[in-house]
């Protein structure tokens, strides 16, 4: 009983310090643009319907034109699996460790990098 | 074991004048009419062939909907399967057997619009809202879709 | 604020009205109550302080799973199913997967059901430290409830090391599982296990010792071995009475079989033989889970299979911390399933609660509900209902909010601008 007076307290001092997370933490999601190719994969595979493909132009391959593709993050929708970054086979995809993601603004949680770049 | 599980089994399947079939090394199901379940699930639970009765599921089997009944004791399991027709359908109850059987088939009753005879409960609404209305057919169906439920209850903003 | 006579007799009018009406006495409970971690409604008929009759109406939590099952992809399911649950969600998607596995020709690689061995019982350990602390809160005993969610953050910190999330573990996948124990992690679990298990040890010591503990807790919830089989429950309220319902002793599955597992029952039947099984059922969770990580074999962790699964039926089950969960899975060879049936505990464990319940005071009603270590999950409402005229009806989550923001923001306009930055 006394032990516990003279430990030191349990809580941690967050947010006035700043918190250690594991190496494996699941945060936001981030991508990096130029390794995206557009095989539309990881919309297909998410549980939660966060990544819609919109095109943003065209390429010609031989004779045929082709659409390219780019996606657009709905992050207020995701549920943290990482589905998509175990399924990218061009590692473009990544989870953050960031955590704190609320806002007053949906529209902050919309992540088109890999569109307007 | 499985062996002598087999054989009891098809014991009581005897009476039932049907017969069971093995589905995989220790799951076996044995489709049984509706005049002999009660008779049947009795047999099951009182010569100590299962004292487990896991749950009792609805399925929608296009013409008519089935009710499976999952018995399991050690490692082999037992569905008994019986159907009923689709629309005011009534079926044989046995919460008189196993009295842990009621919320099941309340379950049911509510969700695929199946009546059981015998339950005591069958007034009461275990799942479903009380303004769900009246001519909205059961939602496990696979008739009933999720958006005109949604619309009906009113879950969408006008 | 004074009333005018006129409303001070029609007023009077209305009580009297009221209390004419009710000839029985029904104190309802819930389905917002202090107690319950999640709302559900019972009904309870007393007789001075003692409880008659309970009727329980659930379905304040209802999502829709089974349907919502049907139209999705079966590995977008398991994500589905995990989030049945928090404090069992690995449980779920395990259970899942065992059922839809077995429909495919591939097997799961044995280091792979080590891991879920391990996952699996640090879930259970989460648990029942979680429920200990609840009943300590429930009790009165506050000191208890704040040191043993001490303990529970040893639990939650291995986890997130293994694998990413505190909660939602999102390990499981078919046929393996995604992530592997991360290095050298080996001694510092067994170490956490060993502090853990001396920790149970000594809650243990105070629940049998401890006057409010065994004031509230003994000789409460009686029931007998008969009543419990005829009631088909399952998990700790089968144990409680000395059935031997485990489903990692009758049929094993992950490593269950290849680890050295003892069950625990015990004879008391009443609620302090329930928190005695769960502390026991702690330590034999902390000796698992040293000797499947000291053991642990070499070799894959998954085998990847097409997202097409034969056609077939299959069930499973799997002891998660509450009892004993039942997956139904059939499939008619496609991409998404034909019908998923899944059976939590508590519903199995909800008319022993009820016979329990029958017989004690109305003080015990919190710790009895409690005490079968409740998770509902079904939908969630808002009802009225007139008493004059007895209709009923029910406002959706979007009338509510609408008459929120007509109560609060009166004079705005639907367009205005600061209905659209708050309420967009």
């Amino acid at each position: 009983m006394f032990r516990l007076m003279l430990q030191t307290p349990v809580t941690e001092d967050y947010p006035f310090k700043p918190i250690t997370l594991p190496e494996r933490f699941r945060g936001k999601l981030d991508i990096d643009p130029a390794r995206c190719t557009g095989c539309q994969v990881c919309a297909l595979v998410c549980p939660a319907s966060v990544i819609t493909m919109v095109d943003i132009g065209t390429r010609k391959v031989g004779d045929r034109v082709l659409q390219v593709k780019r996606p657009i993050f709905e992050l207020s929708t995701c549920i943290f699996c990482g589905e998509c970054v175990d399924n990218c086979a061009f590692k473009a995809l990544e989870m953050t460790k960031q955590f704190e993601l609320a806002t007053p603004n949906k529209s902050d949680l919309t992540m088109r990098k890999a569109v307007s770049s | 074991m499985s062996e002598v599980f087999l054989q009891r089994v098809e014991g009581c399947a005897v009476d039932a004048h049907t017969k069971p079939t093995q589905l995989r090394e220790r799951e076996t199901l044995v489709e049984v009419e509706q005049q002999y379940v009660k008779q049947f699930v009795s047999k099951v639970w009182n010569d100590g062939i299962s004292r487990r009765l896991s749950t009792i599921t609805g399925l929608d089997l296009g013409e008519r909907i089935g009710i499976i009944y999952h018995f399991w004791q050690n490692k082999d399991t037992l569905h008994v399967r019986t159907t009923v027709q689709k629309t005011s359908s009534t079926a044989v109850s046995i919460v008189d057997i196993i009295p842990g059987a009621i919320l099941y088939e309340m379950e049911i009753h509510d969700l695929f619009g199946v009546t059981f005879v015998g339950n005591p409960w069958m007034d009461k609404k275990l799942l479903l809202p009380e303004t769900w209305p009246d001519d909205l057919p059961p939602p496990l169906l696979k008739t009933s879709k999720s958006p005109e439920i949604r619309k009906r209850l009113k879950l969408e903003a006008e | 604020m004074k009333m005018s006579e006129s409303k001070k007799s029609a007023r009077r009018e209305e009580t009297a009205g009221l209390m004419e009406y009710s000839t029985e006495n029904l104190v309802p409970f819930g389905p917002i109550h202090p107690a319950l971690k999640e709302p559900e409604y019972f009904k309870l008929v007393l007789e001075g302080e003692k409880i008659v009759e309970v009727i329980p109406r659930i379905g304040y939590v209802h999502r829709g799973l089974e349907k919502a099952a049907e139209g999705r992809p079966w590995v977008q399911n398991m994500y589905m199913f995990e989030r049945t649950c928090g404090i069992c969600s690995f449980v779920h998607s395990l259970c899942y997967g065992q059922a839809v596995e077995e429909l495919t020709m591939y097997k799961v690689p044995k280091r792979a059901k080590y891991i879920r061995l391990i996952i699996a019982e640090l879930e259970r350990i989460h648990s029942h430290l979680l429920w200990v602390g609840l009943m300590g809160h429930w009790a009165g005993f506050e000191t208890l409830f704040m040191w043993v969610w001490q303990d529970r953050e040893i639990v939650l910190d291995i986890v997130e090391t293994i694998s990413g999330n505190r909660v939602h573990k999102s390990m499981n996948a078919f046929c393996g599982v995604r992530r592997d124990m991360p290095e050298n992690m080996e001694d510092h679990i067994v170490e956490k296990m060993k502090y853990l298990a001396g920790r149970a040890r000594y809650y243990r010591e105070i629940i049998d010792t401890e006057e409010t503990m065994l004031e509230r807790t003994q000789k409460v919830g009686k029931l007998s071995v008969d009543t419990v089989e005829k009631l088909c429950a399952v998990g700790p309220m089968a144990r409680y009475v000395g059935i031997q319902n485990d489903v990692r002793l009758n049929d094993p599955y992950a490593a269950y079989d290849e680890v050295p597992f003892s069950i625990v029952t015990r004879n008391e039947g009443d609620v302090q033989g329930l928190l005695r099984l769960r502390l026991d059922e702690l330590i034999v969770s902390t000796d698992l889970i040293t000797y499947a990580v000291k053991h642990l074999p070499e070799g894959p962790i998954r085998v990847k299979i097409p997202p097409v699964i034969p056609a077939g039926e299959h069930s499973s089950r799997c002891e998660a911390p509450r009892g004993e969960i039942f997956y139904y899975v059939k499939s008619t060879g496609g991409r998404t399933p034909d019908r998923v049936k899944s059976r939590q505990p508590t519903l199995a464990n909800l008319p022993a609660a009820l016979e329990m319940l029958k017989g004690q005071t109305l003080a015990d009603v919190p710790i009895v509900l409690t005490a079968i270590d409740p998770c509902f999950g079904c939908m969630d409402r808002m009802s009225f209902l007139d008493t004059e005229t007895n209709k009923q009806w029910t406002w959706s989550g979007e009338q509510l909010r609408q008459y929120g923001i007509k109560h609060y923001f009166p004079n705005q306009s639907r367009n205005s601008p600061i209905l659209k930055e708050t309420h967009p």
